[in-house]
């Protein structure tokens, strides 16, 4: 068994590179290996917005990145400045930052770069989409 | 501690790819993993002296790349392949970096545990 931690670039619309990840995430798991934590970087951090209102027969990858973190218990975190300079921001940053709203809520969680080198450090493989 | 190589393939006009590679690369410095850098494809451009990313909107984040040396980042390679196709030489370098060969940064690559690319 081998530990992942999963790095997702791509925005949640117009390439395939989130959908791909979560592919990827889902069969790593069924394989039995763990996956420790998502982290969004750069345009990633769209996955997490809550306001994504794909057609209903479309893939709603928001959805699909939450549903995945409540059955296997992996954290999603976002690079927050990577998401403040998107647009994508938590309760807390819109009450720092008076915003009057927010977009991204949980199991999303802000957090810095170092989540993503200590997830580096402690698992044995950086996948990145 | 892991060996991290980072590289970097987008122009530094256009994206916002290797700022936050830069980022990346510092910081995990900071976090004292081994990190070797790679300018590849039109990156090297990063390399060109007297950039003004101000004036497309940009912050003046490539004057942060001399800061690597102080980040204790020694290995800065640049593909000498991609440099005489954008005609760098090394004299032009706006911070310290070496020319490497193909086989250099395949060497670097296989030492690296992970591979980032910006």
């Amino acid at each position: 068994m081998n530990k992942f931690i999963i790095q997702v670039n791509g925005t949640v619309y117009g390439s395939t590179a989130s959908f791909r990840a979560l592919r990827f995430t889902e069969s790593v798991l069924s394989l039995g290996h763990e996956v420790t934590r998502i982290f969004f970087y750069q345009d990633g951090v769209s996955n997490s917005s809550h306001l994504i209102c794909p057609a209903s027969d479309e893939h709603d990858l928001h959805q699909a990145w939450k549903n995945l973190a409540s059955e296997f218990d992996i954290q999603l975190i976002n690079c927050v400045s990577a998401a403040l300079r998107r647009g994508v921001i938590s309760e807390q940053e819109a009450t720092e930052n008076a915003k009057s709203q927010f977009n991204s809520s949980d199991p999303f969680e802000m957090g810095g770069l170092g989540e993503l080198v200590t997830g580096i450090e402690t698992s044995d493989r950086l996948v990145c989409f | 501690m892991k060996q991290i190589c980072v590289i970097f393939r987008h122009s530094p006009i256009g994206n916002s790819a290797s700022r936050e590679g830069l980022d990346f690369a510092l910081l995990s410095a900071s976090f004292e993993q081994q990190v070797s850098v790679v300018f590849t494809d039109e990156a090297v451009l990063h390399l060109v002296k007297n950039q003004q990313p101000e004036l497309v909107g940009s912050k003046d984040y490539l004057s942060t790349f001399k800061a690597l040396n102080l980040y204790d980042i020694e290995t800065v390679l640049v593909c000498q392949e991609s440099a005489k196709q954008f005609g760098l030489k090394q004299d032009d370098f706006n911070f310290e970096a070496e020319l490497a060969s193909t086989t250099d940064i395949q060497q670097v690559l296989a030492q690296s545990d992970e591979v980032v690319v910006y």
